[in-house]
């Protein structure tokens, strides 16, 4: 396998729209720091690194046309996708497979914040309902590609999304899933946002002064950026001239606190680690290190810490550029590659801005001024978020050595060892596969276990209920096992009721007030990375915000590592909740059915909708099994808006790598669910790939939510395990199946993403 | 004073969501934060947000907080001494 390389990038923040515009201002030292424009909030006067175009001028630099609304996040996220397609030479006629895979936080919540209560209260904003969560905003991006992605999802750990996006399209090439990749992040400044960070009081009132003696906070800053990502032989191929190349990368968690970092930097200090080992490369060998260094007390201390920890006394030379862009969240690690980059190839390292007096305590001094004409082989970049989800990439110039990534061995195993959920169905075990509790209506309240035999309540006086659930299932999940090597979560929406709380309180409070509590916790990552604060877990860490398969994105990620030997045990979960207020608003576009929710009024129904569900479920994947192994995760795939073609293609190669067919199937799992277009979609795929297979279904047990397919593999693994398929999971037939040893699960979002799992004995 | 701490116990039960505790589970005198009640960072933030909006006392920076949230009984006194409503 021979070395990743980028062959286009694309950039927008407070400095400009454009690499041009953007070296420029970094080469001349200058801020794009200055007050808020276009945000009506109460802390316009609150330095920020706004960028200067209105949505209108955005929507001129990408000639956009389409008639669908778009937020700010996703017209940010174009027009950096553009520059980025246009320099990889990307127009869709490569007829390669391409994987888009954007990080981002806020979603449509510039747009939610001000529309709240018209979606609760009449009908005139309803078109935006569906534009809030995070993966609408990367769907919507994806037609900026003239050509067709074959995989999309999107990663929520806060403000290292983008940088962890780079290190799942790094490993897709590797496994050899896609060609090229497509990744970064984008996000917009949202009231949300500002009052969220104002709550943590480590918002600067000055320009912001990262690792300086004196520093008071970050200043917040909005933009994206993005990568394109390939083989050195597939550029070849193409004709194109590689940019540098990725050398290295490192993901972990600091498991410490959802806001603080540890003292000593752990998480930091492993991340940084693991880029080296991955890169092959010696910490004497970086030139330069673009810091997270966002300005805060607690960050800057902490990451300086744990740079000595790596670099000793020969620290390179080290800036934060977020002294020129603000912080950009979850773009950051997408804008500070970009700059890295292009610090590398024109042999400049941007100043640390507003830098005067040392930390007590550290050994560097950070470059406080921009320095020319050097020559830099090696950068690297760290990018950290809330709940301790540290990144660190390396890029290399192109002329340098730098091992070769290993080849993905294929040989690892990936089994369900374990799973536990609490929903709408009784608790923890698998009550429901004997005695299924039956929904009455469209809306049904999860039933909680006793929370109190997993954690004392002074642990857990912040957790809202998801919270408390995923970290009970986690501990169920998990067993007599010990801490595994990485956790993975989907949650298409994280903690809305917390989110709701902070909003509404903003809203009515006119942004007074506010607590900080509800705001950490609506950020996605909170529930993964307070699992790893539980299990004190430091591996491999990641969250996955794609709408109906934010679980499959985690899962795909996991079977990647494990088959690639890479990680030996996964926690893999699926996490969203329900609230009134949130079905009410679903409801106006059309998401649940008003009557008869019985299986047999979902199966002939002929209307929009479902019934509700909040979906809590951890599962623990292991590479070797033993006596009470549920399956084994024999293959898996996710696409994008495929044909029926390829769908039906892509499920006879899972089978064939398994040396299966069709005809060895025993049933196939769908999210088939009462909503007529949703079932559509299944009983096409059914009709066309295996019409004589049993049809399995769940969503009348579990009701739909964004990781309903949680349930779905759940729901497989265990009829494998207790080798019978229950009358009451059967869509078609009524007689109970015994033995089944081959299971196929396929699940849909909108007909846009899909997944297919294939579970065997 | 008596009661204003009372009170202060009350609010503290209420705002950090201290589930099963009472008033006279928390020792007016006892550090809040670390050893005593063991509480952290944000919940100093929480308390910062309540004295704001109970009291109308606003602090510029949450280091402030680490003086006045030394106990109850000195939160009580500051906020008596501050206090505009």
């Amino acid at each position: 396998m021979d070395n990743i390389v980028i062959t286009g990038t694309g950039i927008i923040s407070s400095l400009g729209a454009g690499k041009e515009e953007t070296l420029e201002k970094l080469r001349t030292g200058q801020r794009g720091i200055g007050p808020i424009r276009h945000i009506q909030t109460k802390h316009r006067d609150l330095p920020s690194g706004e960028v200067e175009y209105s949505d209108e001028q955005l929507k001129e630099l990408i000639r956009y046309q389409e008639e669908s609304i778009i937020t700010r996040t996703s017209l940010l996220g174009r027009v950096a996708l553009k520059e980025a397609l246009e320099e990889a030479r990307l127009d869709g006629t490569e007829g390669l497979h391409i994987a888009f895979i954007s990080g981002n936080t806020v979603g449509g919540m510039e747009k939610s914040e001000q529309f709240y209560y018209d979606f609760l209260h009449n009908n005139s904003r309803n078109e935006y309902i569906a534009m809030h969560d995070c993966g609408a905003c990367t769907d919507i991006m994806a037609k900026q590609f003239g050509g067709h992605f074959d995989l999309i999802t999107t990663i929520s750990t806060a403000c290292s999304s983008a940088a962890n996006a780079i290190i799942l399209g790094a490993n897709l090439i590797k496994e050899g899933r896609v060609d090229i990749a497509v990744v970064g992040g984008t996000e917009c400044l949202s009231k949300f946002h500002i009052n969220g960070f104002n709550t943590l009081m480590i918002l600067d009132k000055e320009p912001c002064r990262p690792f300086d003696a004196d520093r008071h906070g970050l200043n917040l800053g909005e933009g994206a950026a993005y990568l394109v990502m390939e083989t050195e032989a597939t550029a070849r191929k193409r004709n194109i001239r590689p940019i540098c190349k990725l050398a290295g990368y490192g993901n972990t968690c600091d498991a410490y606190h959802q806001t603080a970092t540890s003292p000593n930097g752990e998480g930091a200090y492993l991340a940084m680690c693991q880029a080296l080992k991955s890169s092959g490369l010696r910490p004497e060998d970086i030139d330069y290190i673009n810091a997270h260094g966002t300005g805060t007390g607690n960050n800057d201390e902490c990451e300086g810490i744990a740079m000595m920890r790596v670099f000793g006394d020969r620290m390179p030379p080290v800036s934060s550029t977020k002294s020129y862009t603000g912080h950009t969240t979850s773009a950051a690690g997408g804008v500070e590659s970009v700059i890295s980059i292009l610090a590398l190839t024109h042999g400049f390292i941007p100043a640390n801005l507003g830098y005067q007096t040392p930390i007590e305590g550290h050994n560097f001094k950070p470059v406080d001024h921009v320095i020319e004409n050097v020559t830099l082989k090696h950068v690297l970049t760290n990018s950290f978020g809330f709940g301790g989800n540290d990144s660190s990439c390396i890029f290399s110039a192109l002329d340098t050595e730098t091992p070769a990534p290993m080849q993905a061995s294929e040989a690892g195993q990936c089994y369900i060892q374990s799973a536990a959920h609490v929903s709408i169905q009784q608790p923890i075990g698998d009550d429901w596969f004997h005695n299924p509790v039956m929904p009455a209506q469209a809306y049904s309240e999860s039933i909680e276990p006793d929370y109190s035999k997993y954690f004392a309540p002074m642990a857990a006086r912040r957790m809202g209920r998801l919270l408390k659930r995923a970290l009970a299932t986690a501990v169920e999940a998990l067993g007599n096992h010990p801490v595994p090597d990485a956790i993975i979560t989907g949650t298409g929406l994280g903690c809305i009721a917390n989110t709701e709380k902070f909003l509404t309180a903003m809203i009515d409070n006119q942004e007074e007030f506010l607590q900080p509590t509800f705001f950490m916790q609506s950020t996605h990552n909170t529930i993964g990375s307070q699992v790893a604060q539980h299990l004190k877990c430091h591996g491999y860490n990641c969250t996955y915000s794609h709408r109906g398969t934010s679980f499959d994105s985690s899962l795909l990620d996991a079977c990647l590592q494990m088959r690639a030997g890479a990680i030996g045990s996964a926690l893999v979960g699926g996490h969203d909740e329900m609230t009134p207020a949130y079905f009410e608003m679903l409801g106006k576009i059309g998401y649940w059915k008003s009557g008869d929710v019985s299986p047999d009024a979902l199966r002939r129904a002929d209307s929009p909708g479902s019934l509700s569900g909040s979906c809590s479920l951890n599962m623990l994947l292991t590479d070797h099994s033993d006596a009470d192994t549920l399956c084994r995760i024999a293959g898996m795939d996710m696409l994008y808006q495929p044909s029926d073609e390829e769908l039906r293609s892509a499920a006879d190669r899972i089978l064939h790598q398994a040396g299966l067919t069709v005809k060895d199937l025993d049933a196939v799992v769908t999210g088939l669910s009462g909503d007529r277009d949703n079932d559509a979609v299944y009983r096409t795929f059914l009709q066309q790939y295996c019409p004589e297979t049993p049809v399995v279904w769940y969503k009348h047990l579990f009701g739909e939510s964004f990781c309903a397919s949680a349930f779905g593999v759940y729901a497989g693994a265990v009829c494998l395990h207790k080798k019978l398929i229950p009358s009451h999971l059967l869509y078609n037939t009524s007689e109970e199946i015994s033995n089944p040893k081959h299971i196929l699960v396929h699940n849909h979002f909108q007909n846009k993403d899909h997944s297919l799992i294939l579970l065997t004995l | 004073m008596k009661e204003l701490i009372e009170e202060l116990k009350t609010e503290i039960i209420d705002v950090l969501n201290l589930e099963g505790m009472t008033p006279a589970d928390i020792d007016e005198n006892a550090p809040l934060f670390g050893e005593g009640l063991g509480l952290d960072s944000i919940d100093a933030l929480e308390l910062i947000v309540l004295m704001e909006k109970n009291y109308g006392i606003k602090l510029a920076n949450a280091n402030e907080g680490k003086e006045i949230f030394k106990s109850v009984k000195v939160m009580a006194e500051y906020i008596k001494e501050h206090r505009t409503k």
